[in-house]
């Protein structure tokens, strides 16, 4: 579904990611942990083109996105993302936040897309907010609207941009349950994530990023319980002691 | 010889104003309506990723700013149609002056807003497949035009009161109204106090409506 090779990314001088290799299947769920400034985001954002990478090769579903003759806006809507800051338009109703992307960029008829809309948001848990404006939801109402958003495009993968840390710790949950649905349901996921928890339970395979290398990848039960870069352990050394 | 107010002078003015007051409102509203597309058009093409494209709006930017109107008024009326030779009636002239004049200060105030809103708008918009320019029509554009209203306003009460200067090219409106009535009856206390009370009428009303329209759009969401 996802093949990146050798990419690199530098902001002026500054390289941020040396040189990744990452393939991930369909069907799959992929959890990138790591320090802050690790480079973990930038290889997500990289993957639907929103940082254009400096070097190196992505594939999504088959489409080259460095190459000039593909049209990035069909793959981005294949490729869903979640934001940390969710980005909701506070300009439009919850219905409408849903519904844009499947009449403008899929040309759905409007009927269509509110019927599919109020489906996705019954989906997530919130179709009685369908008139509501964002400003009235919490952090954690709005980033299940997100979800649903970029789920409207009926994309074949979602990019999860460290959906939770912007939430206050009571709303994480309701987030997590949403993603672990579409996970059982078979959604390609990529997720960065600072949730030990979920990427044990819900992952098919734990990516650990730091300066900008993959240093470790595996299976989650082995991952956590048995990590074997230095970098990796001091790293879950220092977010397991705090629990 | 001691000033005495005529009361009747002044009430007796405003009735005569009536076809200048008309005449004023015709060219502010017909120049900005041309000014708020044009200075949308400027606003957006200094925003654009072609560094040529950006100059052009630059240099429009700058010319308009930096010379007076007095002069951009009196070049396109009397200038320009001796170099190209189309005479074009004073008030077609007042029209492209106000429009031309207020676009360049319109062209900012839209940069700015636009600039204003959070990138992250941009990217939700790009990531569900929208294209540049479906990302500013649906997402941005909606979010700055209610960033703008406040100075838009202000705006539209400075090129309301600089359609006076229009009087230089001979455009009948409230002002050169104004000194003809006076020409007439030299009684320039009463009348340009009447003709200052209805430009305050006109500016206090853009105001209380531009006030009213941002409290709309504020109880009925952004």
């Amino acid at each position: 579904m996802i093949n990146i090779k050798n990419l690199h990314k530098n902001f002026g001088d500054l390289k941020v990611i040396k040189g990744i290799d990452l393939h991930v299947k369909s069907g799959e769920v992929v959890c990138i942990i790591g320090p802050s400034g690790s480079g973990k985001s930038t290889v997500l954002r990289c993957i639907n083109k929103l940082e254009v990478p400096s070097s190196g090769s992505i594939a999504v579903d088959g489409h080259d996105i460095m190459d000039k003759q593909t049209n990035i806006n069909e793959v981005r809507a294949e490729a869903g993302m979640v934001f940390q800051q969710f980005n909701l338009f506070p300009h439009m109703s919850i219905l409408e936040n849903v519904t844009l992307g499947p009449i403008k960029v899929r040309n759905m008829s409007k009927t269509d897309a509110d019927e599919l809309g109020v489906k996705l948001l019954e989906k997530v848990g919130l179709k009685d907010k369908a008139e509501n404006y964002p400003d009235q939801l919490s952090g954690g109402q709005k980033q299940r609207v997100a979800i649903a958003r970029s789920l409207a495009l009926q994309p074949k993968v979602i990019l999860f941009d460290e959906p939770t840390s912007a939430l206050d710790p009571e709303l994480v949950g309701e987030v997590l349950d949403v993603m672990q649905k579409l996970a059982k349901e078979g959604m390609t996921m990529v997720v960065v994530t600072h949730e030990m928890g979920f990427a044990k339970e819900v992952a098919d395979r734990v990516i650990f990023i730091d300066e900008g290398v993959i240093q470790e990848e595996g299976a989650p039960d082995n991952f956590f319980s048995n990590p074997k870069n230095p970098r990796l352990k001091d790293f879950l050394g220092k977010v397991v002691s705090h629990l | 010889m001691a000033f005495v107010f005529e009361t009747s002078v002044f009430w007796d003015t405003f009735p005569m104003l009536m076809r200048g007051l008309k005449l004023t409102v015709q060219i502010a509203v017909g120049g900005l309506f041309f000014g708020f597309i044009l200075g949308s058009l400027a606003g957006l093409m200094k925003l654009a990723r072609s560094l040529v494209v950006r100059k052009l709006a630059g240099v429009y930017v700058e010319a308009i700013r930096g010379t007076p109107m007095l002069v951009q008024a009196m070049f396109l009326y009397y200038g320009v149609p001796m170099a190209v030779g189309v005479r074009i009636s004073p008030i077609t002239a007042g029209i492209i002056i106000i429009a031309v004049n207020s676009g360049a200060y319109i062209a900012e105030i839209v940069r700015g807003a636009v600039q204003s809103i959070n990138p992250g708008q941009v990217e939700a918009g790009r990531s569900i497949g929208l294209t540049r320019t479906q990302t500013m029509l649906y997402v941005v554009w909606p979010q700055a035009l209610k960033r703008m209203i406040p100075p838009l306003g202000n705006q539209f009460i400075i090129s309301l009161k600089d359609t006076s200067l229009l009087m230089v090219i001979g455009v009948g409106e409230l002002m050169r109204t104004g000194q003809e009535i006076t020409s007439v009856n030299f009684r320039a206390f009463e009348v340009y106090l009447a003709v200052a009370c209805v430009y305050l009428v006109m500016t206090l009303s853009i105001a209380q409506g531009m006030k009213m329209l941002e409290k709309k759009l504020n109880t009925s969401r952004r």
